[in-house]
C-alpha cells in the first residue's frame, strides 16, 4: 500500500509540522528522521482507504488557498497559512474539521510522541515517581 | 484446521473474561477443562517501558485511537492478556443504587451486585491512597471543587507497591496495579485453565469457535502454534468488550434471532481540559487519577475526573496549534489536567454493526444533552481550575487558546456552545457499555439478567456490553460483578449443557 507521495511527504512535514508544531522545525536530521518514520508507521496501520482520504485532504489542504489567494498553501506567507489552517479547524463542514484534526494528530505524533522530545517539555516522569514528590 | 475441545471456552481476559476464568477455575479441580481466548499479547514485566507509542501499540486496539463511523469520537480499549485493566487506572467504584434502579433490568439488585462487587474490591487490595502520595495535579482539584462548594471524593484504587510512575494508561511499569493480568488469571491459571494469548475469534458456530493464532511480534509466544484453530465448547462465555463481543456475535448470524444486537451502545464521552500554574507542580509524579467529583451527575449529567496524560495524547487534545499550542506544551511541568465525561443515553441508533469484512464499526450520535453536558463540564472545570490557582485555562470550547485569570470570571461566556464543534474538538472514551444489554425479551435485549444470550443456553456474555444504559461511573468493578453472576450461573447450568 503506498503510503504519501515524495511530494506529500514535503509538504506535511515542512509546511504544515512547521505551522501546526514550530518545534518540529528545530528538529536536526535524526528528529526529522524519527518524525517521518513514526508518521510512516501510523499510515502503516491504518485502512487503505483512511489513508487515502488523508492523503485526498492534504491534497485539498493544498490546493484550496488558490481560490481564494491564488497560491497553494505551501507558496502563502505564514501568516495566512495560520488563517487558512484556523478555517478548516473552524470549518463550517464538519468533514473539513476532522481532517483538520486528523492532520493534527499526524503532526503532533510525528512531533510528540518522539522519547528524545520531552525533556524540553519539562516532561520527565519516573517509574518512581513518588520519590520525586516531595523533592 | 487444528482443533481443540473443552468443557467452556471464555472470549476475553478483560475485567469480564478474567473474573469469569477465576471463578470457574475450580471446575479444572473436578476435571472439567476450561479456556480463555485472548486476542492480545501477554508482556512480560520489564516490556511495560512507558514509551507512549510503543506501549499503545502493543495494549490498545488500533493504538488506543479507534474512530467511530462517524469520524467524532475516539475509542480506547485495551487488547492485551488482563484486556482493558491493562491499562486503565484502577479506580475502584461500587456502581451507585439509583444506578441500578435507572437500569430497571428484573433480576439485578443492587444489593446483590454491591455484595459481589466488595468480593472484588477486597481481592484487587482496593484502598485509599495516604496523603503523602497525592500529587499536586490531584490536590489542586480536590482543593479547587472545595473552595467552590463541589462534592469531590477520591478514589479507592487496587494497587499494591504503587511507585506513582503516573504511567498507568501504558501499563504499569511497576507491576503495581492489580488488574486481571495480576490477580484473577494467574490465579486461574494455577488452578488449571489455559489462557492462550494472540488468538482472535473469527465466528461462532453451535458451540464452536473458528479461531485464529498468529504471533503478534512482542510479548511472550502464544501456547498454541500459528495457525486455525475450531475450538468446540459445552459453553462459551463472550467478554471481549461492548465492541468486539457484539460484533462476534453479528458476523457469527445471531443479529436476526436478536433485533437490538449491538444496539444501546453507551461511551462516557470524555474531553481533556489543561491549566497552567505559575509554578512547577507535581502532576506526573505519583498516581494520576486520585479523585472526581460528581456533584454535578444527577444535575447536569457530568463527572470530572484528575487525569494526566503524555506529551502526544495531551498535543492532540488541545484545540488549536502553532506557537500558543507549543508555548503550552513546553511547560508539561506545570499543567493541571482535569477529564470531563459526559452521562450519555443509551440509545438504539448508537450501535455496533459490522462491515462487509465483519470488522466492528461503532455508530455514534452526540445529542444536544450530551454536548450541553460536556460545554457545563468544561465550564466547572475552569473554575476549579482557577479555584486552584492556575494562571491560565485551556478548554477545548473556548473563544481563545487560553483563558487567563484575569477572566476567569467571564468563563460562562468564553466557553460557549458555538465553539464546541465536532470533528473540531478531540473527544474520546474509554468507557465502552451496551451492544448486548440485559433485560427479559428478545425484543428488547440480549441477554437475561445472568448474561445468557436469549434462546442460546450455551451462550452468556460477560462483559459492558451487558449494561442496559451507562454505569455512570468507572465500570470496571461492575463488569466483574456481573461476571461473577454469569460464572455462578455457568457453573449451575453446565451439567444440562452437551457438546454440539
Amino acid at each position: 500500500m503506498q503510503s504519501l507521495t515524495e511530494r506529500e511527504w514535503e509538504f506535511l512535514t515542512t509546511c504544515l509540522a512547521a505551522r501546526i508544531a514550530p518545534d518540529s522545525a528545530a528538529f536536526d536530521a535524526d528528529g526529522r528522521r524519527r518524525f517521518r518514520e513514526i508518521v510512516a508507521g501510523a499510515l502503516a496501520q491504518r485502512p487503505e482507504a483512511m489513508v487515502k482520504q488523508i492523503r485526498l485532504f492534504l491534497g485539498v489542504l493544498r490546493r484550496a488557498p488558490a481560490l481564494r489567494y491564488g497560491r497553494t498553501l505551501d507558496r502563502l506567507s505564514p501568516e495566512r497559512q495560520d488563517a487558512v489552517l484556523r478555517w478548516f479547524q473552524d470549518a463550517p463542514v464538519q468533514k473539513l474539521r476532522q481532517g483538520l484534526w486528523g492532520v493534527k494528530a499526524l503532526v503532533y505524533m510525528g512531533t510528540y510522541a518522539q522519547p528524545e522530545v520531552a525533556p524540553g517539555l519539562h516532561y520527565t516522569p519516573s517509574f518512581d515517581g513518588n520519590a520525586h514528590l516531595h523533592a | 484446521m487444528r482443533e481443540r475441545s473443552y468443557d467452556v471456552v471464555i472470549v476475553g481476559s478483560g475485567a469480564g473474561g478474567g473474573t469469569v476464568a477465576k471463578e470457574l477455575a475450580p471446575l479444572c479441580r473436578q476435571g472439567l477443562s476450561v479456556a480463555v481466548l485472548e486476542w492480545g499479547a501477554k508482556l512480560p514485566d520489564d516490556a511495560f517501558t512507558g514509551r507512549e507509542l510503543e506501549m499503545a501499540g502493543q495494549l490498545y486496539f488500533d493504538s488506543g485511537g479507534v474512530l467511530t463511523a462517524e469520524g467524532t469520537m475516539t475509542l480506547a480499549f485495551g487488547r492485551a492478556y488482563g484486556g482493558s485493566t491493562v491499562v486503565y487506572t484502577g479506580t475502584s467504584l461500587i456502581i451507585p443504587p439509583a444506578t441500578v434502579g435507572r437500569w430497571a433490568v428484573p433480576g439485578i439488585a443492587w444489593d446483590d451486585l454491591a455484595k459481589r462487587s466488595r468480593k472484588y474490591l477486597a481481592e484487587n487490595n482496593v484502598h485509599l491512597q495516604e496523603d503523602e502520595v497525592l500529587n499536586e495535579n490531584n490536590t489542586l482539584f480536590r482543593d479547587g471543587c472545595e473552595t467552590l462548594g463541589y462534592r469531590v471524593q477520591q478514589f479507592p484504587v487496587n494497587l499494591k507497591g504503587c511507585k506513582g510512575s503516573s504511567l498507568c494508561n501504558l501499563g504499569c511499569p511497576n507491576a503495581a496495579k492489580q488488574g486481571t493480568n495480576r490477580v484473577q488469571l494467574p490465579a486461574a491459571e494455577a488452578a488449571g485453565v489455559e489462557v492462550i494469548t494472540n488468538c482472535r475469534v473469527d465466528r461462532l458456530g453451535d458451540r464452536e469457535l473458528f479461531t485464529t493464532v498468529a504471533e503478534a511480534g512482542y510479548g511472550e509466544p502464544s501456547r498454541w502454534e500459528p495457525g486455525d484453530y475450531r475450538v468446540k465448547a459445552r459453553a462459551v462465555v463472550l467478554a471481549a468488550s461492548a465492541v468486539n463481543s457484539p460484533a462476534l456475535l453479528l458476523r457469527s448470524g445471531f443479529g436476526a434471532r436478536l433485533p437490538v444486537l449491538g444496539r444501546y451502545f453507551t461511551a462516557h464521552p470524555a474531553l481533556i481540559l489543561v491549566a497552567e500554574h505559575d509554578r512547577p507542580i507535581s502532576s506526573f509524579y505519583g498516581h494520576p487519577k486520585s479523585f472526581y467529583c460528581d456533584h454535578f451527575t444527577a444535575s447536569h449529567g457530568f463527572l470530572l475526573e484528575t487525569c494526566m496524560y503524555f506529551p502526544f495524547t495531551t498535543a492532540k487534545n488541545l484545540i488549536g496549534f502553532g506557537a500558543e499550542h507549543a508555548e503550552l506544551m513546553r511547560r508539561m511541568d506545570r499543567m493541571q489536567m482535569i477529564l470531563v465525561l459526559a452521562i450519555d443515553p443509551a440509545l438504539p441508533e448508537n450501535r455496533v454493526t459490522v462491515d462487509a469484512n465483519g470488522d466492528p464499526v461503532v455508530h455514534y450520535r452526540f445529542t444536544e444533552e450530551v454536548l450541553t453536558a460536556l460545554l457545563e463540564s468544561m465550564r466547572a472545570s475552569a473554575r476549579i481550575f482557577f479555584a486552584a490557582g492556575a494562571r491560565r485555562v485551556h478548554a477545548p470550547a473556548s473563544a481563545s487558546f487560553f483563558i487567563g485569570r484575569e477572566d476567569a470570571s467571564r468563563v460562562d461566556e468564553l466557553i460557549a456552545r458555538r465553539h464546541l464543534k465536532l470533528g473540531r474538538n478531540s473527544i474520546t472514551s474509554a468507557h465502552l457499555m451496551g451492544g448486548c444489554r440485559m433485560g427479559t425479551s428478545p425484543a428488547d435485549s440480549v441477554t437475561d439478567a445472568w448474561g445468557r444470550v436469549h434462546g442460546v443456553p450455551w451462550l452468556s456474555v460477560a462483559d459492558a456490553s451487558l449494561f442496559p444504559r451507562a454505569a455512570e461511573i468507572n465500570p470496571y468493578v461492575t463488569v466483574m460483578a456481573l461476571a461473577d453472576r454469569v460464572a455462578e450461573k455457568v457453573r449451575a447450568d453446565l451439567p444440562e449443557l452437551g457438546h454440539a
